[in-house]
């Protein structure tokens, strides 16, 4: 032997005993997270854990899972498996001691993870999702792996980095990048939901811009706001009408253009979602941060007869909750509502801690929706300022806010529903207290702030009616004594009372010689408390009343709101057994789940808080949701692809790195910018890629999840419809406003006891962008519908894409692409005389690149044989071509016939 | 690459045969007939899919039929929905008791912890409107509302304590069609047709008919697909106007015309299926030509025109019209030509008292008069046929009434009604695996309460479920982290109604 190869063999022993070495040592550390609790929540959790906890065993906390079981001792000895009764029991010859029961035992590996994570102590860890975003460690690497582009970019994109590496592990590669203009096409309807303008397409062919500029230009483009409000829209569950049984229309749009301003603003995430979740709550709050609110007043509101109020509002405060958290904590919060959650360490109880936070605002399923924001007119907004500045300068500041409260959004008051103890008076069709002539009721726990006078919202048909409200009974002193007389509609009137304090039962009775038996001789709405102006002897006093007296007949837009309740009509949260309503248990404070970040103790207990809470930095979820929804609606499938679950049960991020870097950086270096975040992927590699794919690719990866390949998905129900407008020239630009009701079929809207209709919107309003659509929830606009849009009743995370019948006939045979066929085909024609030349101008217009000679074949057969028969058949050729132009001829015909086989290509329908 | 050259190749040749190529749509619809099951794409335009492209026919077509868990004993399903909830007390539950306390205060103990949407305080007792006598062998007692129903009376098993905790139509349609009374929830309906497809690919798998002048209360959700993919929500097919919307060609475009474009769009999508590889193109060439066939199919299968003499004079049909009695022959033929569920809704059953429509001695019985003739026509023509064996009918509302007469708001009212009752009303099942002649669950004596073989909604799911050849407990869905089921994590199989 020589001596190199003693060295040789030297070295190969010293390997061998490292090697062995490592095999033998304990040391290979378990982690919790990916090894153990995944066995745990296939295999054990369904019977130990948030709903049954058999033999008192529950493996959902460590506290529990540690915990003296019913068999008398803990299930888990931490640094002993062997005496570890759950490691017993998994290899328990007697299969009705073996676990899990009745099921297949478990395989020797797992058990022997579970030995080794047991003997290593037990150690419970958090679920990745968990985990505070930590900034990415891998930054240097990336810029020196300096990846090439075509573009030659200064410093390589990250997300490529992170894509690369798992496209090498799974022995993948990138594809070429795609045509450019098809990239442009892709881009623009990502960015805009429209294909690109022309002069667009002109600057980037001529190469005067680049892509990335492109990219730039886009994203400052109105359209790009009104494209993604729709991803948004469908989050906040916005919809036109009230939803349930009689869906009647609702106010609601002025939320909807916020949502486009605050996107084409770029406003901050975080800010975002402060003003929506607790705008009223900001101080001194602006018309537009009150408006952020409606987000949570998208919630249904039930006008069935029948219906109990308190039920419904407790409906919407659950659906406020769980919506929260499905939409920035991708949280799903509804199981907790009934037990601990069977997979997520939430507690029952901290649902209702939750809760508590969002179950004090002043909306109570009435049927008007109040609070409800006004939107006064220049001259209004004038006369509030005057009213406000004259309560401050003849009585106080405090007032003076409270003054302008009360005129923004007419809170605090009652409404009539919360009425007891009927007397020959009900609640008219469960909504507003209606008294019989000799009738009475209780409203209690009543609370006039002092106030000496009181505002009272009705309707009557009858003159003459006599009220009375006494303090605590029908002996009681009189509060007040006024009559009431017909109105027309709802009315506003102003009484006297005495000055109380405290809180008080009302008794309210009515005498009215002129009602009939059983007859109602007013609906009562709201009553409100607001003391008589100040400054009753200073000059100008009577043109200040008459401000105040004529803004309370406002009629203008009024918006639902959130309006926090005052302290003195503020709930208890009361835990619902079973999640049962009507069984309520102990009471809760306000309170976020523990497994979660902290609270700090300056932020305020309720919905602010809640708010700032949730866009702390601190949060793990709210980032890493949102960059994951942005990425799912560009790639059309999430780095954690159940797009609404980031919890125990979730699938793993397929690029868990590249979550976490797009976590941090979106909300560190891009202080939350969403432009920043769609840009930096938009143009990186992984995005431009060509969208082919190979049978091989297919098999290996059919979802596209390592990204060997662009993201080819058909467009959205709104794109669709935007795009085949648009490339005709029927697209309007007019942006906000009232929902539009372009033509559908008749007789779609039969909604019982709604008396509503699809008044068909006129001129360029049936032409608008499809965010502009009126949607009614049980009735949507039908060809949004069939292309898979919702109908906006509850939070929508993901639209699931759908290919069917359906469809076609839409985009055949709806008249809207018709008429869009017909301009089309009338620019076709125009834009050549030779027919086959029009044919590829037509299809390079909309897909931004030439047509390929089989292509052009099968349109230009198409073309031929239209004509020959529209020849044949003058009579035909008139029916078909609705749109009204001068010269009809079948030249002209068969084009549209072609442009209408176009509008239905796949590569149409489908960003490229 | 070598299989997608061969396609390439296949292509080619078409287009030299470009006579073939124009007509393969035209040669395929005639073909196949009135029944084509397969996709066309494979057998017609391309005749071997790329090999070792990896598709199930779901990938290409989403309602391809696919065999239940188990062997069901129904494959198709009709479910009458009587929308407003009809009176138990009229129709089914035979209560001579009641009678005897016609116009007697309700006993305090009945109204104890309950609400009611619209009585207060104490309301009467309302005997029987209807008069009762014993049909069939069975035995069963039958209303002289629904005179023609009793020839059909042992073909029928009756569920006479059904129960429900929603007492308002909106939520408790939901809750009986979706197992939930929230919004979001899938329908019974899209439950089946995703887990069995359809039959007919040139007829939606799910179809709904609505008559009575409105659509339920709790609107299109009923038949909403939920967090399903939307393909497998209710198709409502309508008696006016287009039956399915856009379903007509636009004015002056012939057939010929259609197919030509159809083809030319299809031959555009092979050739980008050829750059793209994305197996969508194919779905999406496919979904086409069900479009194209399903033209032609739905208004054949819509109009009932050429249906035979005895059979309009057996259902009371008149074409043209929309009614339930329309709606019943064209639940048949649908169930005929292949369609998983057909779904009719029957509006106007909401009888209050609160005028002539809605009182149950005069209001219920013409509507009963609506239905009663129609649904038992429905039952005789399934079994001449020989369907009924594997067709399921199932009749119900979404709660009952109350035996005490409605005092809406403590007010004496001018006719005769009931207010909303979820504590026990009746449902019916027919057909597909139920126990001829069967009766399940008892009432006390005033039908107020099930005191005997009660049900719920989640027992009715679970049985339907089963029929069809479905566990409801393993039948799930995965959504936002975990498995729904219809029945949510209730329901247990009636088994005394199935044969």
């Amino acid at each position: 032997m020589t001596q190199n190869n003693t060295i040789a063999f030297t070295t190969g022993l010293v390997i061998l005993g490292v090697v062995a070495a490592y095999l033998l040592a304990p040391e290979k550390k378990v982690d919790y997270s990916t090894e153990i609790k995944p066995i745990l929540n296939k295999h054990c959790i369904s019977c130990h854990g948030g709903v049954k906890k058999s033999g008192g065993f529950s493996l959902l906390f460590e506290e529990e899972a540690l915990a003296v079981t019913e068999s008398g001792h803990p299930s888990i000895i931490p640094g002993d498996a062997t005496n570890s009764e759950m490691i017993k029991r998994l290899s328990d010859p007697d299969p009705e001691l073996r676990m899990p029961y009745g099921k297949p035992a478990l395989s020797k590996e797992e058990i022997d993870l579970l030995k080794d994570w047991i003997n290593q102590g037990a150690n419970w860890g958090k679920h990745w999702a968990y985990e505070q975003v930590q900034k990415h460690e891998q930054q240097s690497s990336i810029l020196e792996a300096g990846l090439s582009s075509d573009e030659a970019p200064t410093s390589p994109n990250p997300i490529d980095f992170y894509v690369a590496e798992k496209l090498d592990e799974q022995g993948l590669s990138f594809s070429p990048q795609e045509d450019p203009n098809k990239l442009l096409r892709r881009a623009a309807l990502d960015i805009t939901g429209l294909p690109p303008s022309d002069s667009l397409v002109n600057l980037y062919q001529n190469q005067k811009i680049s892509y990335n500029e492109a990219v730039d230009y886009l994203l400052e483009q109105p359209s790009y706001g009104e494209n993604w409000a729709s991803w948004w829209l469908d989050l906040a569950r916005y919809a036109d009408t009230k939803g349930y049984e009689r869906d009647v229309s609702r106010t609601v749009w002025p939320y909807r253009d916020y949502v486009i301003q605050s996107l084409n603003k770029d406003k901050p995430f975080d800010v975002f979602t402060i003003e929506q979740l607790a705008g009223d709550l900001l101080p001194n709050p602006t018309q537009e941060q009150l408006t952020a609110t409606a987000f949570h007043r998208n919630t249904m509101n039930n006008d069935e007869g029948g219906t109990q109020d308190e039920e419904f509002r407790v409906a919407a405060v659950l659906d406020r909750v769980n919506t929260t958290y499905e939409v920035w904590q991708s949280t799903t919060m509804a199981c907790v509502q009934c037990h601990s959650h069977p997979y997520d360490p939430i507690r029952f109880e901290e649902y209702y801690e939750s809760l508590a936070f969002f179950n004090n605002t002043r909306d109570e399923d009435t049927h008007d929706e109040e609070p409800r924001l006004r939107f006064y007119d220049v001259k209004g907004e004038a006369e509030v300022s005057k009213i406000v500045n004259w309560v401050a300068e003849n009585e106080s500041q405090a007032a003076a806010r409270k003054r302008e409260d009360f005129l923004t959004f007419y809170e605090p008051k009652y409404e009539s529903h919360i009425a007891t103890d009927f007397d020959k008076a009900e609640l008219i069709d469960t909504k507003w207290l209606g008294l019989w002539n000799g009738g009475s009721a209780y409203f209690r726990n009543i609370d006039t702030q002092g106030s000496d006078q009181m505002l009272l919202n009705y309707r009557s048909g009858l003159n003459g009616t006599q009220i009375t409200i006494r303090i605590g009974g029908p002996e009681g002193e009189i509060l007040t004594k006024f009559t009431l007389n017909k109105t027309r509609g709802d009315e506003i009137h102003t009484f006297p009372i005495k000055e109380i304090q405290g809180r008080n039962d009302l008794f309210i009775s009515a005498v009215s010689p002129n009602a009939k038996p059983q007859q109602n001789t007013s609906a009562l709405v709201w009553f409100a408390f607001v003391p008589s102006l100040p400054g009753k002897d200073q000059a100008g006093f009577s043109e200040i009343k008459n401000s105040w007296e004529s803004l309370l007949t406002y009629n203008g837009t009024k918006l639902p709101i959130l309006i926090e309740n005052p302290d003195y009509m503020k709930r208890e949260t009361k835990v619902f057994e079973r999640g049962n309503w009507m069984m309520l248990g102990q009471e809760v404070d306000p309170d976020i789940p523990s497994e979660l970040n902290d609270w700090d103790p300056d932020w305020p207990r309720n919905r602010l808080g809640f708010a700032y809470w949730l866009t702390s930095k601190e949060n793990p979820l709210t980032s890493r949701t949102l960059v994951n929804r942005v990425w799912s609606q560009l790639f059309g499938r999430g780095i954690v692809s159940s797009i609404e679950d980031m919890g125990t049960q979730s699938d793993p991020p397929s690029h868990p790195e590249l979550l976490n870097y797009l976590a941090w950086t979106t909300m560190n270096d891009y202080e939350w910018s969403l432009k920043k975040l769609i840009k930096t992927i938009v143009t990186s590699e992984t995005y431009k890629q060509n969208s082919s794919v190979s049978p091989a690719l297919y098999s290996q990866d059919p979802q596209n999840k390592w990204y060997a390949r662009g993201p080819r998905i058909r467009l959205s129900a709104e794109q669709i419809r935007d795009q085949a407008l648009a490339v005709s020239g029927l697209l309007s630009s007019k942006m906000y406003g009232p929902g539009v009701k372009p033509p559908q079929p008749e007789g779609i809207w039969q909604t019982v006891y709604n008396g509503e209709s699809w008044n068909e919107s006129q001129g360029e309003d049936r032409y608008r962008r499809g965010i502009y659509t009126f949607l009614k929830r049980t009735s949507p606009y039908p060809s949004f519908i069939s292309f898979d849009a919702g109908s906006r009743e509850v939070c929508l995370s993901n639209r699931i894409v759908t290919n069917t019948p359906l469809q076609a006939l839409v985009t055949l045979n709806d008249p809207v692409y018709l008429e869009a066929a017909a301009r089309l085909g009338k620019w076709m024609i125009e834009s050549d005389s030779n027919p086959q030349k029009g044919i590829a101008n037509g299809y390079q217009k909309l897909m931004l690149t030439q047509i390929s000679a089989k292509k052009l074949e099968a349109l230009e057969d198409l073309y031929q044989v239209s004509k020959k028969e529209f020849e044949q058949n003058p009579k035909s050729m008139q029916e078909f071509m609705t749109a009204n132009f001068e010269k009809i001829n079948p030249e002209l015909a068969s084009m549209t016939v072609v442009a209408n086989a176009l509008l239905n290509l796949d590569e149409f329908l489908t960003k490229p | 690459m070598k299989h997608l050259d061969k396609l390439i190749q296949e292509l080619s040749q078409q287009q030299l045969e470009k006579k073939t190529r124009r007509h393969f749509l035209m040669d395929c619809v005639s073909k196949m007939g009135g029944l084509a099951l397969a996709p066309l794409m494979f057998g017609c335009g391309l005749d071997s899919k790329p090999k070792g492209l990896e598709l199930s026919q779901r990938d290409l077509n989403p309602l391809a039929p696919l065999p239940p868990p188990f062997r069901g004993k129904a494959k198709s399903i009709i479910y009458l929905h009587m929308a407003g909830a009809p009176s138990q007390l009229e129709l089914f539950d035979y209560k001579p008791e009641l009678a005897k306390y016609h116009n007697q205060p309700c006993p305090e103990s009945l109204l104890e912890g309950k609400t009611f949407a619209f009585i207060r305080g104490v309301p009467n007792l309302l005997g029987p409107q209807a008069n009762f006598t014993q049909k069939g062998e069975s035995g069963a007692w039958v209303s002289d509302f629904l005179p023609h129903f009793s020839q059909v009376i042992d073909d029928v098993a009756f569920l006479k304590a059904v129960h429900t905790d929603q007492f308002n139509h909106g939520p408790a349609q939901l809750f009986m069609q979706t197992g939930s009374p929230r919004l979001g929830r899938p329908s019974l309906g899209s439950w089946v047709t995703y887990g069995l497809g359809t039959e007919n690919q040139n007829l939606p798998g799910f179809v709904v008919l609505t008559s009575g002048g409105k659509t339920p209360d709790a609107g299109k959700s009923v038949w909403g697909s939920g967090f399903l993919p939307s393909v497998y929500q209710g198709v409502q097919c309508r008696s006016k106007g287009d039956p399915v919307l856009y379903l007509q060609d636009p004015d002056g475009m012939s057939r010929d015309m259609k197919k030509n474009l159809i083809s030319a769009i299809n031959d555009v999508n092979k050739e980008e299926f050829n750059q793209y590889g994305d197996p969508e193109i194919l779905a999406r060439i496919n979904q086409y030509e069900m479009a194209y066939r399903m033209q032609i199919e739905v208004p054949e299968v819509m109009d009932i025109n050429d249906e035979p003499e005895y059979i309009h004079e057996l259902y009371g049909t008149q074409p043209g019209k929309e009614s339930f009695a329309n709606n019943c022959l064209l639940a048949r033929k649908l169930v005929e030509k292949g369609v998983r569920v057909v779904q009719l809704y029957d509006w106007g059953w909401d009888s209050h008292g609160t005028d002539h429509d809605g009182s149950v001695d005069m209001g219920l019985r013409n509507k009963c008069r609506e239905i009663d003739r129609p649904m038992t026509a429905l039952l005789l023509d399934l079994k001449q046929r020989g369907l009924l064996e594997d067709t399921l009918v199932v009749w119900g509302g979404e709660f009952g009434r109350t035996p005490m007469q409605e005092n809406r708001e403590g007010k004496q009212q001018s006719f005769l009604g009931r207010d909303h009752h979820g504590d026990a009303f009746t449902m019916w099942m027919a057909g597909g695996g139920i126990k001829k002649g069967a009766s399940y669950g008892i009432t006390d004596d005033f039908g107020f309460s099930g005191i005997d073989e009660r049900v719920s909604v989640h027992d009715i799911h679970a049985t339907i479920l089963h029929l069809m050849g479905f566990d409801h407990e393993k039948f799930t869905y995965d959504f936002q982290g975990r498995p729904f089921r219809l029945t949510d994590v209730e329901g247990e199989l009636i088994r005394k109604i199935i044969a």
